[in-house]
């Protein structure tokens, strides 16, 4: 393709790297909110384009928003006894699932390559798993749970029931949430890399509540003695011990087949779909895996945290570095538009190259060029998700 | 598993799917999952007779496992109720017996008065209006020390009874009570909370 063939050229770009003076070419909007349309604004598709996605965006929208409404007001009924109670341990456990959300939310948004996921569509996938996802999950876990229990006896429900519901259950009741995200923000989710982060969100939404409800749990097993000490070991345990190869790193991996899925326009081939069906099929077994009651103790949980942290990097790192390549290769194309060396174009996909950039240019010209910078990245992370180069 | 711009033609030739098509799925597999497993689990039937006698292991922790022996016949296990190990709803007409089995974390554990403290207050978080009266010592069937008390709630009355393990790794925690059971009802069947044993494992 030839690069910026229908837009404008920005010109003297030799300056400053990435930071040409004039206008950059902004044939796509640069927010990834999901207002914007795939499609080149300005091209006689765009219009109808962005109507196609409207309603069902909306749709999706307002139905996140109910779902989590409903599953934080069934949360809260449900749990409003223990914190009246146990108002100490609550709050203890409180504060630190918000310093887990806080810090896993960080992390996860700077694991995307080239720039951060946008706010709109981390905070509904976050908020997903916190409320709507969670609250889903203890209704249905509950129900098949006492069907193993009933049908298969209470022994073997009690060493096997987890394994053989919360895999099933959880990870579809979050899969929906991705799939949710991709539909409301069409422009944020177009591929397997930013269904690996909302995936991620989702998953780390899901443990925080988890890791709440557990501690409360914990209180219980405790016999309301020691809440605190209870709600702390059980939050070690859960973040500390377990916490590279939890909710988070199962639902990216999930999560990335949304991605697949989304930018073959929800119509993939056989190849694809199968790929997208092998990843869910891959998180569920991790979830598995987790919750089997073997191997168990100390060693058994390590063993299979690392086996999920280290399956989730290499499906990761395989799609980051398809996708951290297709955008500089659209980075390095706009920059020769631009009058830009190849290696003062491509340093724009990482965040360290944008910054490094920007110093080199005078203090009263960093919004602009910033600014610059971003449209550049709009444009090539554009170009990057409908695999043209 | 990399994307294949071969597949690309497809979509482009056919065109991308409405979006309604994903978000009928997702809402489907949620209304599915939050409705089918309880539909299922209320459809089949849950309880298993526990015949006199024989005694019912209900959880170990620490060097000791703990069982009860039901005195009379005609109890019966809710199976959709109960979590092996942890938690046991047993009933026997309108009466209904809870049994936790709870594991302190401390070391020292907590003496028998502050577990009786620490089901008094989820007792509370269970059940807003429900108490637990002042505890006295009561006696397991084999000698074993624990207390008890009157439960009482706006719905029911009955009692508590709480036996810490010898070496003090867990506890069972026991609540005889029922909305429609009389006082006759849970007198006929009150010598079960005294029926709980701790045994040593592998001893």
């Amino acid at each position: 393709m030839n690069p910026g063939a229908d837009e404008p050229r920005a010109r003297g770009a030799r300056d400053a790297p990435g930071t040409a003076p004039g206008p950059v070419p902004s044939p796509r909007r640069s927010d990834q909110d999901g207002t914007a349309a795939r499609r080149p604004a300005g091209t006689p598709a765009a219009g109808a384009h962005a109507r196609r996605h409207r309603l069902p965006s909306v749709t999706a929208l307002v139905l996140v928003g109910a779902l989590c409404a409903v599953g934080l007001a069934f949360l809260a009924a449900r749990f409003a006894g223990m914190v009246r109670v146990f108002s100490a341990e609550a709050v203890t456990a409180l504060v630190l699932a918000l310093a887990t959300l806080a810090f896993g939310f960080w992390v996860l948004c700077r694991i995307r390559p080239v720039r951060d996921p946008a706010a709109g569509p981390s905070l509904t996938a976050l908020a997903w798993g916190l409320a709507a996802a969670t609250a889903a999950g203890v209704v249905a876990n509950e129900g098949l749970l006492s069907v193993w229990a009933k049908s298969l006896g209470l022994d073997f429900a009690g060493s096997w029931g987890p394994a053989l519901t919360a895999p099933l259950n959880e990870e579809v009741l979050k899969l929906a949430g991705v799939v949710l995200v991709a539909v409301a923000f069409p422009h944020a989710l177009r591929g397997p890399v930013d269904g690996f982060v909302f995936g991620s969100l989702t998953g780390l939404g899901f443990e925080v509540t988890e890791n709440f409800i557990y501690a409360m749990n914990a209180v219980v097993q405790a016999g309301g003695t020691s809440g605190v000490v209870a709600v702390v070991q059980s939050t070690i345990v859960r973040v500390f011990l377990a916490g590279l190869g939890s909710h988070w790193a199962m639902s990216a991996v999930a999560g990335a087949a949304v991605g697949l899925l989304a930018a073959a326009g929800w119509r993939p081939g056989r190849r694809r779909a199968a790929g997208a069906g092998l990843l869910v099929g891959l998180a569920v077994a991790l979830h598995w895996l987790v919750d089997a009651p073997a191997p168990g103790g100390m060693g058994g949980l390590l063993s299979k945290v690392a086996v999920v942290f280290l399956t989730t990097m290499v499906v990761y790192f395989a799609f980051r570095r398809t996708y951290r390549r297709r955008v500089r290769g659209a980075l390095a194309s706009e920059g020769g538009t631009l009058g830009m060396r190849r290696s003062e174009a491509t340093a724009l996909a990482t965040r360290h190259g944008r910054r490094r950039e920007l110093v080199r240019v005078a203090a009263p010209q960093r919004p602009a060029a910033l600014r610059r910078q971003e449209q550049m990245l709009a444009v090539a992370e554009d170009r990057a998700a409908r695999y043209a180069p | 598993m990399a994307e294949t711009a071969a597949e690309e033609p497809r979509a482009r030739r056919r065109g991308p799917r409405s979006d309604w098509v994903p978000l009928g799925a997702a809402a489907a597999a949620v209304a599915l999952l939050v409705t089918a497993w309880p539909l299922l689990n209320a459809l089949l039937p849950g309880s298993d007779s526990v015949s006199s006698g024989s005694p019912v292991p209900v959880g170990s922790a620490g060097a000791y496992e703990a069982s009860l022996t039901f005195p009379q016949e005609g109890w019966v296990l809710d199976t959709g109720a109960s979590q092996a190990g942890r938690t046991y709803r047993f009933s026997r007409g309108p009466v209904e017996l809870t049994l936790n089995k709870v594991t302190p974390v401390t070391d020292p554990p907590p003496d028998a008065l502050e577990l009786w403290e620490g089901m008094r207050r989820l007792i509370r978080a269970g059940e807003a209006s429900a108490r637990l009266g002042e505890p006295e010592a009561i006696a397991t069937r084999d000698g074993h020390e624990g207390l008890t008390g009157i439960l009482e709630s706006r719905t029911q009355r009955g009692a508590a009874v709480v036996y810490p393990s010898p070496d003090g790794r867990m506890a069972v925690e026991m609540t005889l009570a029922g909305r429609d059971a009389t006082t006759a009802d849970l007198a006929a069947v009150a010598d079960v909370v005294r029926s709980v044993s701790f045994t040593r494992e592998g001893g």
